[in-house]
């Protein structure tokens, strides 16, 4: 099958840097170009000597570069309108960062663009590519412990806004500033906008939507962002599964502007972790373990070095295969829908601290 | 994309070398060659011997720590492989502690001494040439039916790393099932080729490497005499209770 030429749009998104090794690395990808949202994030990129070239304008980029194919959005939630619409339009393929936008309107506009260019638009839910997702699935459908009846999933990591600091900015990371509720001097945009694969994956495990929430925002630990970092979400699916969540960044990090070794504070920067009861047992799962460990440099710190398999391997796969091939992606923006309207719901619940039906 | 799940390791093998267009071809043994101490890939009317280990994550992550430097001055490595007999050797768990010591500590064996209790259990300490000290602890008294128990620890200067999370003993899985028909676990590390034991995707991913990659045929036969050798050394050290140089290459063993 011929390699998709592919480029990537701002690098601004925490998965900017697996996109790098992927599109190196697959060989179903001929990576072509990028372009940068600022200079500094330029200078990042150069240093890494990607031999790529990279353009300070995307309309450059696509000028220069018209044998492009399919774009990777990594950019800040609030770009991603503006990017569909400039992709659609040139009848490039999109795959899209995990949250497409929290305005629903918007949402609907992008799938009508997307649907009138005919274009793919996967959208980057990488945990469908798991190894240890896809035992669990497989369990779940032989009927290993029957009927689910209640699950609770973490999907708990450092923040990445130190980093990424369009994440703690509401304006850049839900779309507009909208206070949690009256009294709190923190807005919409943090840790819950970083974190919808607990959502995806309950209604992918139940094959059942979300029928209603409770949220709860706690204090920060880090008192600094003005987006929330700690939150608990507990609600039922509308097949009468129970279910509780914990999209948090709960694991402390070392403020690097720059993602590397010692980012981590607490051993794993990232877990999730799912425990479902069902009427015949239950069962626990660990989708990123068991790893190797250490305390070696650059902090020596007791460290989780990971070991689990590549799932963009997956994700990649499947991308080129509905490019090539005309498909749907399974992680389409209409699957996703349901997922953002939870979350939106998420944080309508914490401002009336009332449960919200979807 | 549909999903699959593969049950034949040779079926698996095929998938890879398609999904990747390399264009080779090559059976991994179904059942293990007794005198054999690994796994091997027939091409033609010649077996090669595989080295799976070398593709399992763990192994690739704890080089990974000694080669870029995580680890610092490292002193000694201490692993340890118990089996049950139905399904290993002592020859066999010797032979791949031997190879990763070698190849995670990144050199040769200099000189060991080993103590055997008769076939059931070995207890050897190692030299490399590079100076690091390594423990390899083997027995294959499991009952039948118990998985192997293993752990891998690399103690440096500045670090320690370890397959096994601290305050454990035995390796942890993804999941854990409990039903009426008791609790079950299950690793699986290998979307691509979903489905196979864990010693089955080494092999394959082993076998993979081999077709893919043929300059690593000749590298991992050769080792494969290196690592008979250093058996049989191990095993006369036992047997004469002397330390046995090997650093003189492969004919002193």
């Amino acid at each position: 099958m011929k390699p998709i030429k592919i480029a990537i749009m701002s690098l601004t998104h925490g998965h900017t840097r697996k996109y790098y090794q992927t599109l190196k690395d697959n060989p179903k990808l001929n990576w072509m170009a990028v372009c940068a949202d600022n200079e500094e994030v330029r200078d990042v990129f150069e240093s890494g000597n990607h031999g790529v070239p990279c353009y300070m304008s995307s309309e450059e980029m696509f000028d220069r570069h018209p044998e492009i194919e399919a774009v990777v959005l990594a950019s800040a939630n609030i770009e991603h309108l503006q990017q569909i619409e400039q992709c659609a339009k040139r009848g490039l393929h999109i795959l899209s960062m995990k949250i497409p936008t929290f305005d629903m309107d918007e949402y609907d506009r992008m799938i009508e663009i997307v649907d009138k260019a005919g274009v793919v638009c996967q959208v980057e839910l990488e945990m469908h590519y798991n190894p240890v997702v896809h035992r669990l699935k497989k369990l779940i459908k032989d009927g290993e412990i029957g009927k689910i009846l209640s699950i609770q999933a973490t999907n708990i990591t450092l923040s990445p806004v130190w980093a990424f600091p369009w994440q703690g900015v509401p304006e850049d990371s839900y779309g507009k500033r909208v206070p949690l509720r009256d009294g709190d001097h923190r807005f919409r945009g943090g840790a819950l906008c970083d974190h919808p694969h607990i959502f995806d994956l309950i209604r992918w495990l139940t094959e059942s939507d979300i029928d209603f929430v409770f949220s709860d925002v706690a204090p920060n630990i880090r008192p600094e962002l003005e987006v929330e970092d700690m939150l608990l979400v507990n609600g039922k699916m509308k097949d009468g599964t129970i279910f509780l969540l914990d999209p948090s960044w709960s694991r402390m990090e070392e403020r690097l502007k720059v993602p590397g070794p010692g980012w981590e504070v607490f051993p794993k920067r990232m877990e999730v972790n799912l425990t479902i009861s069902g009427d015949k047992g239950a069962l626990i799962v660990d989708c990123f373990g068991p790893n190797v460990y250490h305390n070696g440099g650059p902090n020596d710190r007791y460290t989780v070095q990971y070991t689990y398999f590549d799932e963009w391997i997956g994700l990649i796969d499947e991308f080129v295969d509905c490019v090539r091939n005309g498909k749907q992606p399974k992680i389409n923006l209409k699957w996703h829908r349901q997922s953002i309207a939870a979350m939106n719901k998420c944080y309508d619940s914490i401002q009336q601290n009332q449960p919200v039906h979807l | 994309m549909k999903d699959s799940c593969f049950s034949d390791k040779n079926i698996a093998l095929k998938h890879l070398l398609d999904k990747y267009d390399v264009d080779c071809s090559g059976v991994i043994s179904e059942q293990e060659i007794p005198e054999q101490h690994s796994a091997s890939l027939k091409i033609g009317n010649t077996e090669n011997v595989l080295l799976p280990w070398r593709m399992e994550r763990r192994f690739m992550e704890l080089k990974v720590l000694v080669e870029n430097g995580t680890l610092e001055n490292i002193s000694t490595l201490r692993f340890c492989n118990i089996s049950s007999a139905k399904t290993a050797t002592l020859d066999k768990l010797i032979y791949r502690e031997m190879d990763l010591c070698e190849w995670i500590g990144g050199t040769r064996v200099k000189s060991l001494f080993a103590v055997f209790s008769e076939a059931s259990a070995a207890n050897i300490i190692i030299k490399l040439q590079n100076g690091m000290s390594c423990s390899v602890e083997c027995s294959v008294m499991l009952p039948e039916g118990a998985k192997p128990v293993d752990r891998h620890e690399i103690i440096a200067e500045r670090g320690v790393a370890s397959d096994r999370v601290v305050d454990t003993q035995v390796p942890q899985s993804s999941i854990y099932t409990f039903t009426n028909n008791g609790s079950e676990c299950f690793t699986d590390t290998d979307a691509e080729i979903f489905g196979l034991d864990t010693d089955s995707v080494n092999q394959t991913r082993a076998a993979f490497k081999v077709l893919s990659e043929p300059e690593t045929m000749k590298e991992w036969n050769q080792q494969d005499s290196r690592l008979r050798q250093l058996v049989d050394a191990a095993k006369k050290s036992g047997r004469l209770e002397q330390v046995i140089h090997c650093n003189d290459g492969e004919k002193s063993l």
